[in-house]
């Protein structure tokens, strides 16, 4: 069987598939659209998930319109077992919430206690670069909350996921996606 | 609830158990196969580094400690085919060199067997599953073998770049051996080199357990069982024998699952731990344990990676997640002045964008516009090659059980890892050559993959020797203190190589299969 027949053949072999693997997640829109439309949080509160979304942004820009904060408010949402979170394989114990609670928690704590009283969202774009990039470095005095190395890596990890992981960011940086088997819900 | 007493219950249906389940079936024995997670399907593995994450464990049972904590889910399997449902399919074998570090070099341990005892099965396995590559080409650093059933696999730019440098450095590179298909191989299509294999490959051309030896084992008659949980190894009151294991199943209800003869195939932390979890009172310390050496020995191998980004297009999505090109040029032992440990080199590994692998980690220390102008430019440039090193055993690297426990009652574990001084200065060295040949490619510009030192693949912990003295399992993983329980996979590697396990995983699994079937009588009886 020529390659591109072959590619073609695979594609639509998967998709009655589909419905079993996926069974129980239930990603109504695409995250864009879902923010868009304003779809209710699950998990995550309104601040929450605008600092996910400020956080998101400043890591990887796009990402915020991209759905960040509601695809990681729909993950942090299912069983840990149907997660497709970068935390998973960064070894993070489930429920993944706990964690992503407690990283945003430490970060407006800190921001709180190094700009006057300011939270993430309320900060300039140059203050939240300067917090992250030391947070990055393990730098910020008095952080409380898991090693922000490691939060650094999660939500960087979350945003590079929505903005680059996607078949529209293989297309946006101009990679052939070539998939064996296309996902056929935007996650 | 009793099930119906069989010849032989696996624990685990990943790459080991998978050829022990297919041997034993072959033999006409009657096979059950418990695997912990889900039954995957090749239809199952989808593109994506998203739903790629799915085939791992969602956390394990193991607390993850000491200063080089094992990165457990991301090399772990979860599901029928386990970890081999996912991997990246590169095929080197371990040297004759690895088999006698003690008696060579005074240091470490020796295996019970040598490379000669192996290395039958080696080809036996290329022929069964199918591998790619040049074994003439081998030759200059191995004993000669079998040739391997196809031709090597296309290369790509991204690996070709790397050449010039390599030749800078005195390093020969030849073909990678893969179990992929450069070819159509037993009715399963030739790789068409769209670089998703670390998320698992639903076209067949790439030899997961699926498409080879869990298929055989399935054809013959074995019957698995996912969606279940062994907890315990079951063993008579005497103390000598197995009798079964207690699992449960899918409604998390307890069986007990009666059988001639327990293969515990459920990867290097989960052997131990079934092991310590079945104490009795004839075996207080965990059965097959007397010595004190289960859970001990656990290993893992480093990488030292080095970035390049050219200014051509090298087409780094396309080709496998597997290598292009290897060398065992620096796996002598003392190939690096200063430090000890085996090193092997790969180069030409296929990139996507995110997950750990994902070039928008090749530069973790950028983010906002500095890593969007980055990933532009890496989507068209950036390449890769990577040293694995080898870790010599320490008995301080072990698992050991914590008082919290599973939902079904069984103790977590705690595996203690951290790596030595000999480690960490044959990962610098391998650093400091990477940049070398990196820099003599011509690159417009090279870096260090430097982070924490990484923790690549699990070895260990139900380590083979010559008596129950010095180890848990003799060379065909056959426990030396209960001779119907088995441990089958890279717990029984007493040494750690720097070479990729999984061949060296299903060549000792071939063996100790076969010596099973040979043997059935005695050890079953």
């Amino acid at each position: 069987m020529h390659d591109l027949e072959r590619r073609a053949f695979m594609k639509g072999a998967a998709i009655g598939a589909l419905a079993f693997t996926v069974g129980g997640t239930e990603v109504l829109l695409t995250p864009r659209a879902s923010r868009a439309q304003g779809v209710a949080l699950r998990t995550l509160t309104a601040a929450q998930a605008a600092m996910l979304d400020a956080l998101g942004e400043t890591l990887v820009p796009g990402a915020r319109q991209a759905g960040i904060s509601h695809f990681v408010d729909q993950q942090i949402s299912i069983p840990a077992e149907q997660a497709l979170l970068e935390a998973r394989i960064l070894n993070v114990r489930p429920p993944y919430a706990n964690f992503y609670r407690a990283a945003l928690g430490a970060i407006d704590r800190a921001s709180q206690a190094l700009n006057n009283g300011r939270p993430f969202v309320e900060l300039s774009e140059a203050e939240q670069r300067s917090l992250i990039d030391n947070m990055r470095q393990n730098k910020v005095e008095g952080w409380q909350g898991p090693p922000g190395p490691f939060v650094y890596l999660v939500l960087r990890s979350d945003a590079v996921d929505v903005v680059y992981g996607t078949m529209e960011g293989y297309a946006a940086l101009g990679i052939p996606y070539r998939p064996h088997i296309a996902p056929t819900k935007r996650w | 609830m009793a099930n119906e007493k069989v010849d032989v219950v696996i624990v685990g249906a990943g790459a080991s158990g998978s050829v022990f389940a297919a041997v034993l079936a072959k033999a006409g024995k009657k096979v059950v196969v418990l695997e912990q997670g889900p039954d995957w399907q090749l239809s199952d593995l989808i593109s994506s580094d998203f739903w790629g994450r799915r085939i791992k464990p969602a956390s394990g049972p193991f607390l993850l400690e000491g200063k080089n904590p094992f990165g457990y889910v991301y090399q772990a399997g979860w599901g029928v085919g386990g970890a081999a449902l996912h991997y990246f399919a590169n095929f080197p074998r371990l040297l004759p060199n690895d088999f006698k570090i003690k008696s060579e070099h005074g240091r470490a341990l020796d295996w019970p067997i040598s490379y000669q005892d192996v290395a039958p099965y080696y080809d036996k396995v290329a022929q069964d599953i199918g591998v790619s590559g040049d074994a003439k080409a081998e030759e200059i650093w191995r004993p000669a073998g079998a040739p391997y059933p196809m031709p090597s696999m296309k290369t790509f730019r991204h690996g070709e770049v790397w050449l010039k440098g390599f030749e800078a450095a005195g390093i020969r590179m030849v073909p990678a051996a893969v179990a992929m298909n450069s070819t159509d191989y037993k009715g399963r299509p030739a790789c068409i080199y769209d670089g998703w294999c670390h998320v698992g490959c639903p076209t067949g051309a790439l030899a997961n357990p699926l498409v080879t030896y869990l298929g055989d084992a399935k054809n013959a008659g074995a019957e698995v069982r996912p969606l279940s949980t062994v907890t315990r190894v079951l063993s008579n009151a005497p103390g000598n024998k197995v009798t079964g294991v207690e699992y449960y199943d899918a409604k998390k209800e307890r069986q007990v699952q009666e059988a001639s003869v327990v293969v515990l195939a459920a990867w290097s932390a989960q052997n131990p731990r079934l092991l310590l979890n079945s104490a009795t009172d004839k075996h207080a310390k965990g059965l097959a344990n007397s010595s004190g050496l289960v859970g001990k020995y656990m290993m893992a191998h480093f990488a030292s990676g080095t970035w390049a980004l050219f200014d051509e297009d090298v087409q780094n999505h396309m080709g496998t997640t597997g290598a292009q090109f290897m060398s065992y040029d620096r796996y002598g032992k003392t190939s690096h002045k200063g430090t000890f440990g085996s090193s092997f080199i790969v180069a030409g590994s296929a990139l996507k964008t995110s997950d750990l692998g994902g070039f928008a980690n090749a530069r973790l220390d950028l983010f906002g516009p500095d890593l969007a102008a980055f990933m532009k430019r890496a989507a068209r440039g950036l390449t890769r090659i990577n040293a694995f090193g080898e870790a010599l055993p320490s008995i301080e690297n072990r698992i050991e059980p914590v008082s919290d426990k599973d939902e079904f009652g069984m103790p977590l574990a705690k595996i203690i890892h951290s790596y030595d001084q000999d480690a960490a200065a044959l990962w610098n060295a391998n650093f400091e050559e990477g940049l070398g040949i990196a820099r003599a490619t011509g690159a417009k510009e090279v870096w260090s993959a430097r982070g924490n030192m990484p923790t690549i693949h699990l070895m260990g912990g139900t380590i083979m020797g010559t008596n129950a003295g010095d180890s848990v399992t003799n060379s065909y993983g056959q426990t030396h203190e209960i001779p119907n329980l088995c441990i089958a996979g890279p717990g029984i590697f007493a040494t750690a190589g720097a070479s990729n396990p999984t061949y060296t995983i299903l060549a000792l699994s071939l063996r100790g299969a076969e010596q099973l079937a040979a043997n059935w009588s005695t050890v079953a009886g």
